[in-house]
């Protein structure tokens, strides 16, 4: 069943079961055994996104198409995430005492839950605009990529090579390789735009051309404010985040907290992939006495290693398309730089390999970015709906609680 | 033909013009010098590009041809930036304000329950109150604003471009982009154009106060904070759509158009729009998310109206392919406002089922529940054009689809009436059998029913100062409301003076078997007795208790006395001189007195103080 045909469904069975006793004894049988489904499948489903053994993820391996961090990667990501959510729901409403919700520890672990899913709603939100930036570094790549299979290699399409992936290399990774010395000073007064009066006198800009490009090109507007930042956002998700020890009578705490853990994980992956606000990278741990959450640790793990490890030179999101564009421009800017025309054939062939695989990779974000962002969308409405309909058996618990009180 | 001496000339000058050659070629810029000298470069470019379309070009001519023609790109591209950015004039967004057409969408309503602010109610339902006062302020603020606030007539063209680069900028930045777009630089061009301007439309974008608000901190808004930021949204967008983005689009239009063979203008405008768009959107999208308490939905229904009334310049600025997913968000935004604003309608009918205060009015008066119901209600009668289009079902009735109690319903009688009229009926309904849950709360029983007459009658009475909301409502239902608190006014009578009208009756007072058919003297003191003591507790009570609208104030009394004035008079004509006057303690003047104390309010004493002066 798709994860539409299972919402559908259970919006179905919501309304019937709404208003039947809920016998305790036989019905307690089928809860448990509804969680230990419930575990399994996150368990099966996160085993199957991480890397068989043997295959190897290094940037040597020429199809990257299911490697880990691809975008076919992401997109079983999110589908999995998708399918644990339906579940997840299926298990927290479905043929359950509602007045469950307003007892503890439910009545702390789902507003918690719920305010998850709020951030999680603006990294959504945020990745969206990642993946437009990652379209306008694919955008530069191709010109390269468009200049460089010109035959016979000529200074100039080098040069406009060149160009272009210092303009990408700059952007990926925040540097400014050209004149660094000039980029303080001349940044303001490049940003007062003056208007012209017509007297052509004006003063000249003692303009230093090429850090107009840096600058402008760093600040792609982001919809979000300067003090909006991704891992300020998974940190603040992580809060509480905690497996629930013993003493639960309503068996409902340990779902809840894998899903939240589920969340948090899935939007961490993004953040490290997708190029989006301050994302330097927080590490958070998930617990290890739970047996069912071990392929989501050891996921977590390696992803956490990745990031470490590139994140001292200041990268651009792990992506593994991002990877390989950063990896292939740097070389051919290398290529560039030392260019003597007229160039060998083992150099030609050397660049020409580099210049096919960026081609290769550029064809792989063509087909795959609109797609998966548009899958970020679904994923985000999922999360709107989802939000509403608990919300709503929230607040009528809380609506017949308070009549009864009184 | 090209010459190789014009060749040659046409390349020095490009070369002279190398960014990296010298320092005289980083710091002056080509297009800030004469004209003349612009157009030499222009010149040079034309004749090398000429040139390299030729087919008898050795290597060598070539290589140099295409290093010449890089050069020039990459610093026309500079040119073509430094022109845009110097030149660039901000919006103006001041005259805007004033100058967009300001026909009112609805017409300003009279309404009765502006002279109606919440009383000082000593109820302890202070949640009501706080939402009341919600209500009326945010009714006063909307019916001004929404006269003033935006544009109506759609039959207008509204668009409003504006020149965003003097027109000799213009020229220059077309003669720049025609050129790379000749020489297969459009990537480059688009690239540069985009990042420029998007920045500039930012810059706008702050000028409007649009703001760039993240979902999580809509959420934590505090609903006046809400309503302030939805107002400024709503003025924003006009501005936004007609007047920026339709100037980024003239703009694209005239530096681009018909340039090689890809549509350029559309895709630079839409490298230019595309995210102020989406952040202009999102805000929208994050309040549909918010939560649903009924307050907001006023508001909300601001919102959805002005992005209804935009989507004609939405269609209009965004009308291109490349535009279109841009375009169809808006009305899946629209689609989900809409949803929202059902979800609070639904909750505003649930919260008023639910309203779960147990302390009861003090004197049987109007309760907050009522009052803010009824205002709530007429303002949905103000939005009526916009619900009745959103609002199409019936509502839910009876206790199969909530866990709570409640009224069953059928519409038959109410045949012919657009749903939203049957959701008001309905919000009637539930508001009384909650109101008669309430008066359950009132140990005497003759205060319950006063309870139910003052707010049913409130209820009528405000269905009948609005034209609007008695269309809506309409007599047939008006009429079963007010048999409701006539019941009430009779089930009130009775309960209170059946006891004392009982002392004042015939029977019983006759001594049986006795030849000289007398009265039994002891029968008649008891009488008197027991008439004085109820009636007394009956004045002293319901004094306190309160009938806040006039008329029926005195209806009720007149009521009263009718059946009370005779029946003593009667009395006391028949036996007063059987018994001593030391029994008799009212006159019939005393007892009418004494009713036209009731009702009011005031203790006893009170009303003594006032007649002795």
């Amino acid at each position: 069943m798709s994860p539409t045909d299972t919402h559908v469904f259970f919006l179905n069975r919501i309304s019937i079961r709404r208003n039947q006793v809920v016998s305790m004894d036989n019905n307690h049988e089928q809860d448990l055994e509804e969680l230990e489904l419930f575990q399994k499948h996150i368990s099966d489903r996160f085993t199957q996104l991480l890397p068989t053994t043997g295959e190897e993820e290094t940037l040597t391996s020429d199809d990257i198409s299911d490697q880990m961090l691809s975008i076919t990667w992401f997109r079983k990501l999110l589908d999995t995430y998708l399918c644990c959510e339906s579940e997840f729901k299926a298990v927290l409403i479905i043929g359950r005492d509602s007045s469950q919700f307003s007892k503890p520890p439910l009545d702390r672990l789902l507003p918690e839950h719920l305010d998850r899913t709020v951030k999680a709603l603006d990294i959504c939100n945020a990745i969206t605009n990642g993946i437009e930036v990652i379209r306008h570094w694919q955008r530069l790549a191709q010109i390269a990529v468009d200049a460089l299979e010109q035959r016979p290699f000529v200074e100039g399409h080098v040069r406009r090579a060149k160009r272009a992936l210092n303009t990408l290399l700059m952007s990926m990774t925040g540097e400014d390789k050209e004149q660094n010395a000039h980029a303080g000073k001349s940044a303001e007064r490049m940003w007062s735009i003056s208007r012209r009066g017509g007297a052509g006198g004006a003063v000249a800009l003692p303009a230093v051309n090429h850090n107009r490009r840096a600058i402008i090109s760093r600040s792609l507007s982001s919809n979000f404010m300067r003090s909006w930042s991704a891992s300020k956002q998974i940190l603040a998700m992580t809060t509480n985040l905690a497996a629930p020890r013993g003493g639960d009578s309503t068996g409902l705490g340990l779902p809840v907290y894998l899903m939240s853990s589920i969340l948090v994980l899935v939007m961490w992956t993004l953040v490290a992939a997708v190029p989006c606000q301050e994302r330097v990278g927080p590490h958070f741990q998930l617990p290890r006495h739970l047996v069912w959450t071990q392929p989501m640790i050891v996921l977590q793990e390696k992803i956490g290693e990745e990031w470490k490890r590139k994140e001292k030179k200041g990268t651009s999101g792990l992506l593994a398309e991002i990877q390989v564009i950063e990896k292939v421009a740097q070389n051919l800017v290398e290529f560039a730089e030392g260019f003597d025309f007229p160039v060998g054939a083992e150099k030609a062939d050397e660049v020409a390999e580099q210049v096919a695989k960026l081609a290769e990779v550029c064809r792989k974000l063509e087909v795959g970015l609109g797609p998966l962002q548009l899958q970020v969308r679904e994923v985000f409405h999922r999360m709107v709906r989802s939000r509403a309909e608990v919300l709503d058996v929230m607040d009528v618990v809380a609506k017949i609680n308070t009549h009864v009180a009184c | 033909m090209a010459s190789p001496v014009n060749d040659n000339t046409a390349e020095q000058i490009i070369l002279r013009w190398d960014t990296t050659a010298s320092e005289d070629a980083r710091t002056r810029m080509i297009f800030e010098s004469d004209r003349e000298e612009i157009n030499r470069y222009l010149q040079a470019v034309d004749q090398i590009q000429s040139s390299m379309n030729l087919t008898t070009l050795s290597d060598e001519q070539s290589k140099k041809l295409n290093n010449a023609i890089q050069i020039s790109m990459a610093r026309l591209e500079d040119e073509f930036r430094n022109i845009l950015i110097t030149n660039s004039t901000p919006i103006e967004t001041e005259p805007l304000a004033d100058s967009i057409s300001l026909t009112p969408r609805t017409t300003p309503r009279t309404s009765s329950f502006r002279s109606d602010s919440p009383e000082n109610e000593d109820s302890s339902n202070g949640r009501n109150n706080e939402s009341i006062s919600k209500i009326s302020s945010a009714s006063f603020t909307d019916r001004n604003e929404r006269s003033v606030t935006f544009a109506s007539c759609r039959s207008m063209n509204s668009i409003r471009e504006q020149d965003l680069l003097p027109s000799e900028s213009i020229s220059d930045l077309r003669s720049i982009a025609e050129r790379m777009i000749a020489a297969g630089y459009f990537r480059e061009c688009v690239q540069v154009y985009g990042s420029v301007r998007k920045s500039v439309v930012d810059g706008s974008f702050k000028k409007l106060g649009v703001e760039k608000l993240s979902i999580g901190d809509i959420q934590r808004l505090e609903w006046e904070a809400m309503n302030a930021k939805i107002g400024r949204w709503i003025r924003a967008a006009k501005v936004c759509i007609i007047v920026l983005f339709a100037s980024e689009k003239k703009l694209c239009k005239q530096i681009f158009e018909d340039l090689g063979t890809t549509a350029a203008d559309d895709a630079c405008f839409i490298e230019t729009v595309k995210a102020p768009a989406n952040q202009l959107f999102n805000f929208v999208e994050a309040i549909s998310i918010s939560r649903r308490s009924p307050e907001k939905l006023f508001k909300i229904l601001d919102l959805h109206d002005s992005l209804q009334d935009l989507l004609p310049d939405i269609d209009d600025v965004f009308d291109s392919k490349p535009a279109e997913s841009i375009r169809i968000q808006a009305p899946e935004i629209l689609s989900r406002l809409a949803e929202a604003a059902r979800g609070m309608l639904s909750e505003f009918e649930n919260a008023v089922l639910r309203e779960p205060s147990k302390v009861p009015v003090p004197g049987g008066t109007i309760h907050p529940l009522t009052r803010y119901v009824m205002n709530y209600i007429s303002l949905i009668s103000d939005y009526k054009q916009t619900l009745g289009e959103l609002i199409i079902s019936k509502p839910t009735t009876g206790s199969r689809h909530c866990d709570f109690a409640a009224p069953e319903m059928d519409f038959d009688e109410h045949e012919g009436q657009p749903p939203l009229a049957l959701h008001l009926i309905w919000i009637i309904a539930i508001l009384q059998f909650n109101l008669e849950g309430k008066s359950k709360h009132y140990k005497d029983n003759s205060l319950a029913h006063l309870f139910i007459m003052n707010n049913v009658h409130y209820i009528v009475q405000k269905i009948k100062g609005s034209s609007e909301l008695r269309e809506m409502i309409g007599d047939h239902y008006l009429r079963t409301l007010t048999r409701v608190f006539r019941q009430a006014a009779t089930n009130h009578q009775r309960a209170t003076w059946i006891g004392v009208l009982h002392c004042l009756r015939d029977q019983g007072l006759h001594s049986t078997g006795s030849f000289s058919s007398g009265v039994s003297k002891s029968a008649l003191r008891e009488r008197f007795k027991s008439f004085n003591a109820i009636f007394d507790e009956v004045h002293r009570t319901q004094a306190l208790w309160l009938v806040p609208d006039e008329q029926l104030r005195e209806e009720l009394r007149i009521s009263i006395l009718e059946k009370l004035i005779p029946a003593y008079r009667s009395f006391l004509g028949r036996f007063r001189n059987h018994i001593s006057d030391n029994y008799i303690k009212y006159s019939v003047e005393d007892l009418e007195n004494g009713v036209l104390d009731l009702f009011e309010g005031y203790a006893v004493s009170q009303h003594s103080r006032r007649r002795s002066q």
